[in-house]
């Protein structure tokens, strides 16, 4: 088959691939009839994640087919079309029985990194590091699925793919951000970030219940988005000298109830914190571009929470002083996606959340380097590249 | 919650005339140092994306824990293990979610032990009912021995020791206890093995001494894995670019 390999930072190739094959029997496998990027991939496209292999099939966002399942597979058949959250999960350790399921147990087939790294081994991904797992990506014509009846969630009827492919990991993910902040009628939630899931966190705060809804960027395309699509009121960070003090005023000098992070470890910056940052990370230090996270910590009123859901590797510089000292609550995960699909497509169903405006651009599978060229650059107003093969 | 209940944890015991090592543990170099060039080299391993980049990466990694855990890893398990002075020990605990009598069940089914050793060694029944062992080596060459379980206290230990004529000496057990609220039970893996004379020794020597704790770990989480799902996650077929897939 066809599959978009990471050959090396920033060198994506499309190349011929032998097919995947049952090998468990709870496995399934999936024709994915759409996949888009995810900002994520960007991390380690760059190189700042470690544990990629030169031939790895990427991807983690999709939808598709079941084409075939194993012997042990009872719900999913043949011919259904589902949609897969990006972690895997297994459906019967502590962490699945407890709804934490991006921290399943039995999923990530090298827990030998995460040990070392973490001091215990999450769940594996689809086309991802091999810190979580090595697992086969789904930007290919055919992707295996382990575990298919806790992992495909069965599409209903008459609903397009652009609809659902985000409830695979952009929307669950902004929804969990969401809901971490335990929001309270009318609180004021700020947004770092207006990509993908930043863009879910806003929309999922107004289904919550937020009184108002703020996004930073400084994007015009992105922040328009935000505020077309979501309602929420933006903050160019790009234009204003301070985004704390921004968002005091904005806020009665309190501060906004929560903060969400949906930027990560490449935050773009402005000023010398940045200029620090930048050149540690360029220097292959291994520390993270933290703008945007520490702007969220000094920005969140006292008592606040914290929710974190950009991905970091190691941080200095962190201002743990603040979140102590405020007393904030700081939530965050990588998402825990099978905990929210079932309300999420009620949602799509009944018309309150659609998340098909996030695919802004469409591309063949054999097209894929440009889409995430076009993604990374954010050409032409990207915000999500969805491919079909 | 879950930091007060350890539910993992990793020892490794050495017998004492263990040099470089055992320096490193106990006191040339301090917790915080040994801990801190670990995580250095660790970096630097996994950044290389080799396979020597691998093994720098999980032998820090080894190292970091013994920077972390300190001298505690000096003390022994239980009485037996320092007696037979073996070469490498590694001890090794997880929490299952099953009880203890399946999981008894499931370690004593024949052929559990050779899925859980997959990637380093194959285990076989023989007729007699020992256990046989093929290890494959770095050099092409295969080390064999046969074990057999010397105490059997059902559902909580099963421990086996080689025969007398075998090449290697090697002894393990394997234990199950009940965890606290809804976690299930401590299963606890204990390997000891002292490896052969010739040239056998220096080569599964040193990749023993690479990666016991990494291996003991593994050989564990396939087994809950198993326990709790039926099946091992596994990379077999996995497609991409490269010839080998993993
Ligand atoms: N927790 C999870 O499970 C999970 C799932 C998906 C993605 N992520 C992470 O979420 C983050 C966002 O993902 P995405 O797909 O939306 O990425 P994206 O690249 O599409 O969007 C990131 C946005 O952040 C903006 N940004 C950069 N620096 C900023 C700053 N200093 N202040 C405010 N905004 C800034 C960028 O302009 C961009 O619009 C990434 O770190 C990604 O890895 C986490
Ligand atoms: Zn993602
Ligand atoms: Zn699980």
């Amino acid at each position: 088959m066809r599959a978009l390999c990471w050959n090396g930072v920033n060198d994506l190739r499309v190349e011929t691939v032998p097919d995947p094959e049952i090998v468990n029997p709870h496995d399934a496998l999936l024709r994915v009839t759409m996949s888009t990027t995810c900002g994520s991939d960007l991390h380690f496209i760059d190189g700042y994640l470690p544990t990629m292999k030169a031939g790895d099939i990427i991807g983690h966002e999709f939808m598709g087919e079941v084409v075939e399942v194993g012997r042990d597979v009872k719900k999913v058949k043949k011919g259904d079309r589902v949609v897969v959250p990006s972690f895997i999960v297994c459906g019967n350790c502590w962490y699945c029985d407890h709804e934490l399921w991006s921290l399943c147990d039995n999923t990530n087939p090298k827990p030998e990194y995460q040990q070392v790294a973490f001091g215990y081994p999450t769940a594996g991904i689809y086309g991802y590091t091999h810190a979580f797992g090595g697992y086969a990506g789904a930007h290919a014509q055919f992707v295996r699925v382990p575990h298919a009846d806790n992992d495909c969630f069965l599409v209903p009827p008459g609903l397009r793919d652009e609809k659902v492919i985000f409830l695979s990991d952009a929307a669950p993910t902004g929804y969990m951000g969401a809901d971490f902040c335990g929001i309270q009628p009318g609180d004021t939630i700020a947004v770092w970030g207006a990509g993908g899931v930043g863009l879910m966190a806003m929309r999922s705060a107004w289904l919550m219940g937020a009184g108002r809804v703020i996004a930073v960027d400084r994007f015009p395309e992105r922040l328009a988005m935000a505020e077309r699509f979501t309602g929420a009121e933006t903050v160019d960070y790009s234009q204003v000298e301070s985004v704390v003090d921004v968002l005091r005023e904005m806020t009665g000098g309190r501060g906004p109830d929560a903060c969400i992070d949906a930027v990560g470890m490449e935050a773009h910056g402005t000023g010398p914190g940045y200029a620090y940052d930048r050149a540690k990370q360029a220097l292959h230090l291994h520390s993270d571009r933290g703008q945007a996270l520490r702007e969220a910590i000094l920005a969140c009123r006292k008592g606040g929470t914290l929710s974190v859901l950009g991905v970091y590797g190691l941080m200095d510089k962190f201002p743990f002083g603040a979140i102590m000292n405020k007393g904030l609550t700081l939530r965050t995960a990588q998402q825990h996606g099978q905990k929210y699909m079932h309300r999420l497509l009620d949602h799509v169903v009944k018309g309150e959340l659609d998340p098909s405006f996030l695919a802004t651009h469409h591309f063949s599978l054999e097209d894929a380097p440009r889409g995430y060229e076009f993604f990374k650059q954010k050409k032409d107003g990207c915000v999500r590249a969805v491919f079909t093969s | 919650m879950a930091s007060s209940r350890t539910t993992t944890a990793l020892r490794e015991i050495r017998s004492r005339g263990e040099e470089s090592w055992g320096e490193v543990r106990s006191g040339q170099w301090s917790k915080a140092a040994s801990a801190v060039v670990a995580g250095t080299l660790m970096s630097l391993g996994l950044r290389r994306r080799s396979l020597g980049g691998t093994v720098v990466a999980l032998a820090s990694g080894a190292l970091l824990y013994r920077g972390l855990q300190g001298r505690k890893a000096h003390r022994p398990a239980a009485g037996r293990e320092t007696r037979h002075g073996h070469a490498v020990e590694v001890e090794h605990t997880l929490t299952v979610r099953r009880p203890a009598e399946v999981l008894y069940r499931l370690w004593r089914e024949p052929s559990t032990l050779n899925l859980l050793m997959v990637d380093f060694a194959q285990v076989t029944t023989t007729a007699d009912g020992a256990t046989h062992w093929e290890i494959q080596e770095a050099l092409g060459r295969t080390l064999s021995f046969d074990s057999r379980v010397v105490e059997d206290h059902p559902p909580e230990l099963i421990l086996w020791e080689s025969t007398k004529d075998s090449a290697v000496k090697t002894q393990g057990w394997v234990r199950f206890r009940p965890a606290p609220a809804d976690f299930g039970t401590e299963v606890t893996l204990h390997l000891a093995l002292s490896p052969p004379g010739g040239v056998v020794v220096e080569a599964l020597a040193k990749r023993m001494r690479a990666i016991p704790a990494m291996r003991a770990m593994k050989v564990l989480r396939r087994f809950k894995s198993l326990a709790e799902t039926g099946e091992i996650p596994t990379l077999d077929h996995n497609p991409s670019a490269r010839v080998r897939a993993d």
